[in-house]
């Protein structure tokens, strides 16, 4: 819930704070911290993932992860010099550059199997759905917070969701649905934390719960294929894995011994047969949290997601340190937005979740999730410094 | 709350509020939603952490088997095929041990392995793209392995062998090969054995992706009999693919059957001498397009088939080698065009029209519909003229009446033109007996022998022009073309014009005329045996699980109309003016049999032309049969000239016995 003071007397005076501390006292370390944590501990386990991909040359997915997290961390530091009200300021522009981008993808996208998510710029793939989660936030948290007022009313949770849903569908048609299910996250958290009513909450949730039941089930059955058919395997097969095991759910099962075959202390990187024999698909990118956890273990995939529970920890924390409506919902969706990506992913290689193609934050092989993510934390650091 | 209200400006999309700016509060509502979220994020991680330490450190052992046992495979090893012998246990296929190079895809690295398999193509000389297809082709199976080359050559072995470390996910594997000890013998009856397309994988149950079959002849047609049962063995791999130790055998592999055929390995020989004899007898006389030819021929007591020959032809082991274009001839339209369709087997799917050796079939229907009386003579002309039409003698230079006999003996057209009127003349009531006699004796329909592909041939009815000739194959003239006319009848009498029969449907025929009426099944395997090996020479200790034994059917024809038949094929071949009394006349075995010249419009390229079809089909011993023998040469010319020479030759070895002389000659 947002409120606006009414009064000069409580609104002046902690932006005057503000204005004085240095940028750098009040730059959130942990939050910092932990997110070179993760970024060092990916980068570590993809050599050891990835040493065997490439015949010749084993370092070639470190090095170019690398270089991203590199850009990243250009980005992030940008992203903290910039005020956040600048993005309050423009968000018809945000919201027309994501559209724009969306509305580019099928039409200049390189076809990857029968999917169209990325455009080829020369030596790198740009995938623009990646860069929409953090534009998507910055919007949305404009637009509530523009009708703070009004944010009780249906009106307003209805244009809400109206305009997210545009940048939602074009991605659920690339076909993304992992990406179209984080999108609806960041609308949820967003509305949420902006103080939508708890009865246009739960109308949402059974909204939500309803849609999903008629991709799933009640469509398939009356002949509505919302879902590819091997999206649809992928889902339906996690609730019940050794249906097919040859089939759509063998992905599953080798992911599941993978993980369950790491143990308290992993299997290290050379004997890690589920990884390196490739009985793990895509183990470098949407498996790679599988791979992490053959290779190190209880004990690694715990020390990983602990950094993980501590960003989102701070992230939060940074919503209560908000200066103003839009950077308190900005904040509080990227926080969700970071929990949904890393349950989804954590959670399909371990047979909670259905098989759908996110990364893994910050440890996937993949330029743009890592920049749109060190980006995500930049604004996160902007409005930290700029708080109360 | 305030709860005063913020005035919009109406028509504005997305009305911004005016006092955004102003800082916020954070209030116990959003503290409490906050509350929430952390709740959610604890929970989050509090189920991954749980369902991690159950899978991890609960249950870890187990999928650490579950992962170990990702690395040894359960393979299955293909049983050794079982071999095809002759009627005397001569082999005719058996297996030779063989090294294969194969790969498997989910070993190969992820980048580099083009470039890999382009190296190891060109060391065993088998084309990339095959290799690449094949892969491709197993799609997501990247588990099962691709043949790159069958048959390596002991040094490519040694060689690759020695470069085992290069080459990862390549496989050295003790196989097993069909080996064809008598090159071309019955080549197209034999068939081969190639790895299962996506049609046959489709279609059949049983098999699996990677999986010989056999493909054609009798390793398609008896393919579960002699494939045996595939093993199962239990193989650990290391990173490369390689085996790390002797696989465990969980299954012993069950070898499959033996095949004894009915064929006999020395008369298939001299059949397809023999018609290569005929073919080069007919080029000698400068018939230029006589390129192919076949020969059957069969017990006419039980339908055992004997020998089949096919010209071209083409030798099996073409298929265990992967050399470049060696399969062109069944895979290009053009090239086989061009060789003449070598995998094509004439004796059984070669459509020819039969010409005058369909004449008993007329004589013996007419007499079953009792419109002819075989001693009643009727005017044998150089010409016969119906409804303006003029129908002509090959004799040109003829003119006698003549009964039967003498009409079959010196084969005469116009005799059989005028039954053929007489078909034509009947009440419509009594249908088209001609073509009913006709599919009663086996033409128009497949034989039913045990080994294809065969064709069904032609025999034209009303009912088929009607469904021929239609508005839309005919435009212009399909009124008049769909319609029955007399010419149809006679064309038919003497079997020229629409219809076409198989050289085995003709012998099934002839069969029917030397056993006195009964209709035999024709037939290639006579038994399924078990044991024996793979050894040459007559067969020793193997068991008989079954015999086939088809039982011909009586079709209680009138024994004295079949007798006035066989009395006229024997003056074919023995009196003066028979049509192939100077072929037979002078064996020492009484031969009856009868020529055929059918004309044939052909399209060699440069050009419509007609050229004729030659026949010979006949039986002997004349009073005993033990032999019925049909030989063609397309476009050959006269039977009589290349046809009953071609014969004459099988009859020679069946019996063992030499024609003291003979001399062809230009008769129908």
């Amino acid at each position: 819930m947002v409120d606006y003071a009414v009064t000069e007397q409580i609104g002046t005076r902690p932006r005057a704070r503000a204005r004085e501390t240095s940028y750098l006292r009040n730059l959130d370390w942990v939050l910092l911290a932990a997110v070179g944590g993760i970024v060092a501990y990916g980068l570590w386990v993809i050599s050891g993932i990835t040493k065997d991909d490439i015949t010749g040359d084993p370092n070639y997915y470190v090095v170019r992860q690398a270089a991203y997290a590199l850009i990243g961390v250009a980005g992030m530091a940008g992203m903290t010099l910039i005020d956040p009200s600048f993005w309050r300021k423009h968000y018809r522009v945000v919201y027309g550059v994501l559209i724009f981008m969306l509305v580019l993808t099928p039409v200049l996208g390189t076809s990857v199997r029968n999917t169209r998510r990325w455009i080829d710029l020369g030596p790198f793939r740009f995938q623009p759905s990646e860069f929409g989660k953090l534009l998507l936030v910055l919007f949305l948290a404009a637009f509530l917070a523009e009708r703070g007022k009004r944010i009780y009313e249906r009106q307003t949770t209805t244009a809400a969701i109206g305009l997210a849903a545009v940048p939602m569908l074009l991605v659920f048609l690339q076909p993304d649905f992992g990406t179209a299910i984080v999108y609806a996250a960041i609308v949820g958290a967003a509305l949420f934390i902006a103080g939508t009513r708890w009865s246009q909450v739960s109308v949402l949730l059974g909204l939500g719960v309803a849609i999903a039941a008629f991709v799933l089930w009640i469509g398939p059955a009356i002949g509505v294929h919302v879902l590819k058919d091997y999206q649809r395997d992928r889902i339906v097969g996690f609730t019940n894995p050794s249906k097919d095991p040859g089939g759509a759910t063998w992905n599953i099962n080798q992911s599941i011994t993978a993980v369950g075959a790491g143990g308290v202390d992993g299997r290290g990187s050379s004997g890690a047969t589920q990884t390196n024999y490739n009985f793990l698909p895509e183990h470098a990118t949407d498996f790679v949290f599988a791979s992490t956890a053959e290779q190190r273990g209880f004990l690694g995939v715990t020390i990983l997601l602990l950094l993980f529970l501590l960003v989102i920890w701070r992230a939060l924390k940074v919503v209560t340190l908000a200066r103003d409506a839009f950077a308190a919902i900005a904040a509080g969706a990227i926080a969700f937005a970071l929990l949904t990506q890393i349950f989804i992913n954590v959670g399909m290689t371990i047979g909670m979740a259905p098989i759908t193609g996110i990364p893994l934050p910050f440890v996937s092989v993949g330029g743009s999730s890592m920049v749109a993510n060190l980006l995500a934390i930049g604004v996160l650091q902007s409005i930290c410094v700029r708080r109360r | 709350m305030a709860s005063r209200p913020v005035p919009i400006r109406p028509g504005r999309f997305l009305p911004r509020d005016p006092r955004v700016d102003a800082p916020y509060r954070l209030t116990p509502q959003l503290m409490f939603r906050l509350g929430i979220l952390g709740f959610l994020v604890l929970a989050a991680f509090g189920v991954l952490f749980v369902r991690l330490w159950s899978l991890q450190v609960l249950s870890g052992n187990e999928f650490l088997v579950a992962a170990q046992d990702n690395l040894s495979f359960l393979e299955t090893k293909e049983a050794l095929r079982g071999p095809v012998k002759d009627r005397n246990g001569r082999v005719l296929v058996d297996n030779a041990s063989a090294t294969a190079i194969k790969v498997t895809p989910a070993f190969l690295p992820k980048r580099g392995q083009y470039a890999e398999l382009r190296r190891l193509t060109r060391i065993l000389q088998v084309p990339l793209s095959d290799v690449t297809d094949q892969i491709e082709k197993h799609g997501d199976d990247r588990l099962a392995k691709v043949i790159v080359k069958e048959v390596a050559t002991e040094s490519e072995v040694r060689f690759l062998a020695e470069h085992r470390t290069e080459f990862p996910g390549m496989t050295i594997e003790d196989t097993s090969v069909r080996r064809y000890p008598h090159g071309d013998l019955a080549a197209h009856i034999l068939g081969y054995v190639a790895e299962i397309s996506d049609r046959q994988l489709e279609q059949l149950n049983g098999y699996k992706l990677g999986d010989r079959i056999g493909q054609a002849g009798v390793e398609a047609s008896f393919d579960k009999e002699l494939r045996g049962i595939p093993g199962i063995e239990l193989v650990r791999r290391d990173s490369l693919g390689q085996p790390k130790a002797r696989p465990e055998t969980k299954q012993l592999p069950v070898p499959g059957y033996g095949l004894r055929l009915t064929l006999d390995a020395k008369l298939q020989r001299a059949a397809q001498q023999a018609v290569i004899d005929g073919i080069n007898r007919a080029q000698a006389d400068e018939k230029w397009y006589a390129k192919a030819g076949a020969v059957v021929a069969l017990d006419p007591r039980d339908g055992a088939i004997r020998a089949v020959a096919s010209y071209p032809t083409f030798d099996p082991k073409v298929f265990t080698s992967r050399r470049k274009g060696a399969l062109d001839f069944l895979t290009n339209s053009d090239v086989a065009e061009a060789s003449d369709f070598p995998a094509l087997n004439r004796a059984l799917a070669g459509r020819y029209p039969p010409g005058s050796t369909f004449k008993p079939v007329t004589a013996l229907a007419a007499m079953q519909e009792h419109i002819l009386s075989p001693y009643d003579s009727l005017p044998c002309t150089g010409s016969y003229t119906v409804a303006k039409q003029t129908f002509k003698n090959w004799d040109p230079g003829v003119n006698q009446m003549m009964t039967l006999p003498t009409a079959l003996a010196q084969s005469c057209d116009t005799y059989f033109y005028q039954v053929g009127k007489e078909f034509y003349d009947l009440p419509p009531d009594r249908g088209q007996p001609l073509q009913k006699w006709a599919r009663t004796f086996g033409f128009g329909r497949p034989t039913g022998v045990d080994v294809g592909p065969e064709t069904s041939g032609l025999l034209p009815t009303i009912k088929w022009k009607q469904a021929t000739f239609t508005k839309k194959t005919d435009p212009c003239c399909f009124e008049v073309d769909r319609l029955w006319k007399p010419g149809d009848s006679i064309q038919l009498a003497i079997g020229q014009n629409d219809m076409l029969a198989s050289p085995l449907q003709m012998a099934r025929f002839y069969a029917l005329l030397a056993n006195g009426g009964k209709l035999v099944q024709p037939h290639l395997v006579s038994a399924i045996e078990q044991g024996g090996g793979s050894t040459t020479g007559p067969a020793q200790g193997s068991l008989v699980l079954r015999s086939y034994r088809p039982a011909a059917q009586e079709l209680n024809l009138d024994p004295a109309a079949i007798d006035v038949i066989r009395q006229g094929l024997y003056e074919a071949t023995h009196s003066p003016l028979g049509t192939s009394s100077g072929v037979f006349g002078h064996f020492p075995v009484p031969i009856a049999g009868k020529t055929g010249t059918a004309e044939k419009v052909i399209d060699p390229g440069d050009g419509m032309r007609t050229e004729d079809t030659a026949w010979w089909c006949g039986w002997g011993p004349y009073e005993s049969p033990e032999l019925v023998v049909c030989a063609v040469i397309e476009n050959g010319g006269f039977g009589g000239e290349v046809a009953a020479p071609a014969a004459l030759q099988v009859f020679e070895q069946y019996f063992g016995k030499q024609a003291s002389s003979f001399e062809v000659k230009q008769a129908d």
